[in-house]
């Protein structure tokens, strides 16, 4: 469509030619939205009829119906009794945590291993190369299949788990660490930390820096958090993980699915990241390069000052595509036992038949979780394209 | 999302979006048209369907599509067996990608009441158990708090076993598997502390075990878990022909007929009974939409339920179950057929 302008534009046989041409456009794309729509409801009406023809039960309904299942891995509290709908939100929120432990682990691995890649060390570019080629070359059932074999074959029994000094221990049951003994007490000087720490640091480095302060006050933050965290454990005592009965009970614990599907995810997507970071350095012109070195910066103040800020400008987009996938290949969680929304869903469509409504809640979280990281990711490229040049 | 997990997907929507109206008696011709059964049966369940490496299909299961391709077709070899894990089983019957579903699976009011599938009888009476490794010494499920569980996705063992540990006040901890070899590859590389299914089911994985014998299985069932075939809603006349083929097997174990005596039976016997079974007095399968020598065809190419048994479950193969319920009723069993006559 185009933009109605303020001053008229051409004589008036043009503008009554533009005004029929807007018409005959609305009124195409009107006709197709009306076929479209006429298609969509035909099709919800004939389904409805065949499941009702076939005398199978529909409709969501089901949903606060007790779930009847127990699932290994909860954020929050869920029992068999509770219904459905809760166990989809358990289900969420555990691809929700392996997608955004993943999208951060795959990020700085991605980065690294991209600078890896350009580095003029034939060592260490040779080691990113054979990085992104095994990891981006092989298909991600194998790798998390192997990965999980590799973690329940090779460690020990958690009788006999590997102990490193009582903080964390690392056995077939996964990996248990150590956590201050009031979670929420911890939880509350960290958040506070990082927000004190994080806001202090940024006004103190705005001062001396043009660009740059809120990545050392967001750095300054996680910090301060860690340090108030561990402090927080010192004065309320720790939860030391130990063996009782058959389980390793106390701390925290990643199970070995978790584990297996974070690293598998954030191992495969890395190399792909990695190698948008190479293509970002790469487009920029070689001029940036050479102008940066004759102004007497190093190598690493020109990389970091003033190549890698233009790279990330044509990074952040193929970049949300990465974030997308990752989100999506989070779904073959199921073929090593973790449980996520597509765990849960197959198990729901199994005890109540439920097929066609189940997949469609399916498909609307995972709509719904990318369409929230388009909009953020689309929010960030805005932001580094405005960035000063 | 994987094609594994779309399929049952998208056999829901292509089976509930394509208008095939349910019409009665319009599987048999089906079938009679194509020459051919098509089965559902488990992708691998050693006893009850499994393919060899020559991609020949045994097990008790697959006994049930050949002596119901037996009856129908005159031919007990005319079946083609599509293996279904536990998602896609009924949404392939819905769907009507397949005749009979034969695939150990529970008979339950859920399923029989709103799935779209009816249940024609009961080929296995079992019931879910637990096997542990020896080296943790338990000799009873009621000593499990606080394990492990290893179960297999949509089955009624997910919420058997929740049920069980919530009665008698356990925790436990699940993981789910979609497969039987990746719940089996856990289980045996000591991922969980226990292993939970059918017992069938059991006394077959552990048959796979690197050492069967350091593992065992408890005493405890815990569950009713009836297995045997179903048929899609709406088609009264297959129904009937499905569920009468596994009567006519047990039949015919009860009046002494085998796949070795049948013949000479047919010709020989003055029983009334066999006469009427095997067609050579009454024509029972006009009744059914089909000839008189159904029954007897059943009985020559597949062989009578006790046989079946024996040849894939019982003790002289490597799952070595005993016939336990599973024996005639006149044999203090729960196997029953209905008179056919």
């Amino acid at each position: 469509m185009s933009r109605a302008s303020p001053a008229p534009i051409g004589d008036a046989a043009w503008r009554a030619r533009q005004r029929a041409r807007r018409l005959r456009e609305w009124a195409l794309q009107g006709a197709l939205a009306l076929v479209l729509l006429a298609l969509a409801i035909g099709f919800a009406r004939n389904i409805a009829a065949n499941l009702e023809a076939r005398q199978i039960k529909s409709g969501f309904d089901f949903l606060h119906d007790p779930a009847g299942f127990n699932i290994g891995e909860l954020l929050f509290e869920y029992t068999s009794s509770d219904s459905y709908l809760r166990a989809f939100a358990v289900g969420m929120s555990n691809t929700l945590r392996v997608a955004l432990a993943g999208i951060v682990l795959a990020s700085v691995l991605g980065v690294v291993v991209g600078l890896m890649r350009l580095s003029r060390h034939p060592l260490l570019s040779w080691l990113g190369a054979a990085y992104v080629e095994i990891y981006r070359n092989t298909p991600l059932v194998i790798q998390l299949l192997a990965i999980y074999l590799l973690v329940t074959e090779l460690l020990p029994e958690a009788a006999s788990a590997i102990s490193i000094d009582g903080i964390a221990l690392l056995s077939k049951e996964g990996l248990q660490i150590a956590v201050p003994q009031s979670g929420l007490f911890a939880l509350g000087c960290a958040l506070g930390a990082l927000v004190i720490g994080g806001a202090a640091a940024w006004l103190i480095a705005r001062r001396w820096l043009e660009v740059g302060a809120g990545l050392i006050g967001a750095a300054v933050g996680v910090l301060a958090a860690l340090i108030a965290w561990l402090l927080a454990g010192v004065a309320r005592g720790w939860s030391q993980p130990a063996l009782d009965g058959f389980l390793i009970s106390g701390g925290a614990s990643l199970t070995p699915e978790f584990l297996a599907l974070w690293l598998g995810l954030s191992l495969f997507t890395s190399a792909s990241i990695a190698e948008l970071v190479r293509a970002g350095v790469q487009a920029v012109p070689v001029g940036q390069w050479h102008a940066a070195l004759a102004l007497g910066l190093r190598r690493s103040q020109a990389m970091g000052g003033v190549i890698f800020p233009q790279a990330l400008r044509l990074t952040i987009p193929p970049l949300a595509s990465q974030y997308m996938n990752l989100i999506k290949n989070s779904s073959l969680a199921v073929v090593i036992g973790y449980p996520d929304l597509v765990s849960i869903a197959n198990t729901s469509i199994n005890q109540n038949g439920q097929a066609l409504e189940v997949i469609v809640i399916i498909m609307a979280v995972y709509l719904s979780l990318n369409l929230v990281v388009a909009v953020i990711m689309s929010a960030i490229n805005a932001r580094v394209t405005r960035a000063p040049r | 999302m994987s094609m594994k997990h779309l399929l049952p997907a998208a056999l829901a929507l292509t089976g509930a979006a394509i208008a095939i109206p349910a019409h009665a008696g319009k599987t048999l011709d089906a079938v009679k048209a194509r020459g051919q059964l098509v089965c559902g049966v488990n992708t691998s369940g050693p006893g009850f369907s499994a393919a060899d490496s020559q991609g020949k299909w045994t097990g008790l299961d697959v006994d049930f599509c050949r002596a119901v391709a037996a009856a129908v077709l005159s031919d007990a070899s005319k079946v083609k067996f599509v293996p279904l894990n536990s998602q896609q089983r009924f949404a392939s019957l819905q769907a009507g990608e397949i005749d009979v579903l034969s695939r150990n699976s529970t008979w339950t009011l859920t399923r029989d009441a709103s799935l779209g599938v009816v249940f024609t009888g009961i080929n296995y009476f079992d019931g879910q158990g637990f096997m542990v490794p020896k080296k943790l010494k338990i000799d009873s499920a009621k000593k499990m708090n606080g394990a492990t569980v290893c179960v297999q996705a949509g089955t009624t063992s997910e919420k058997n076993v929740a049920d069980y540990f919530g009665a008698h006040n356990m925790k436990y901890k699940s993981v789910v598997f979609d497969t039987a070899e990746a719940i089996t590859s856990a289980f045996f590389s000591g991922r969980c502390q226990v292993y939970t299914t059918d017992m069938s089911d059991l006394a077959g994985a552990r048959t796979k075990a690197p050492k069967p014998d350091d593992y065992v299985i408890l005493p405890e069932v815990i569950s009713k878990e009836p297995l045997g075939p179903s048929v899609r809603r709406g088609d009264d006349e297959w129904f009937q022909i499905v569920r009468w083929a596994g009567f006519a097997m047990l039949e015919a174990e009860e009046n002494g007929l085998t796949q070795a005596n049948v013949d000479q039976q047919k010709s020989g016997s003055k029983d009334p009974g066999v006469q009427r079974l095997l067609g050579v007095t009454e024509d029972t399968g006009k009744l059914l939409g089909l000839d008189k020598e159904w029954a007897y065809r059943i009985v020559k190419q597949v062989g009578n339920y006790g046989e079946s048994f024996e040849r894939n479950l019982g003790p002289k193969t490597p799952i070595g179950l005993p016939r336990g319920v599973n024996n005639l009723w006149t044999k203090g069993g729960l196997m029953y057929a209905p008179p056919i006559r």
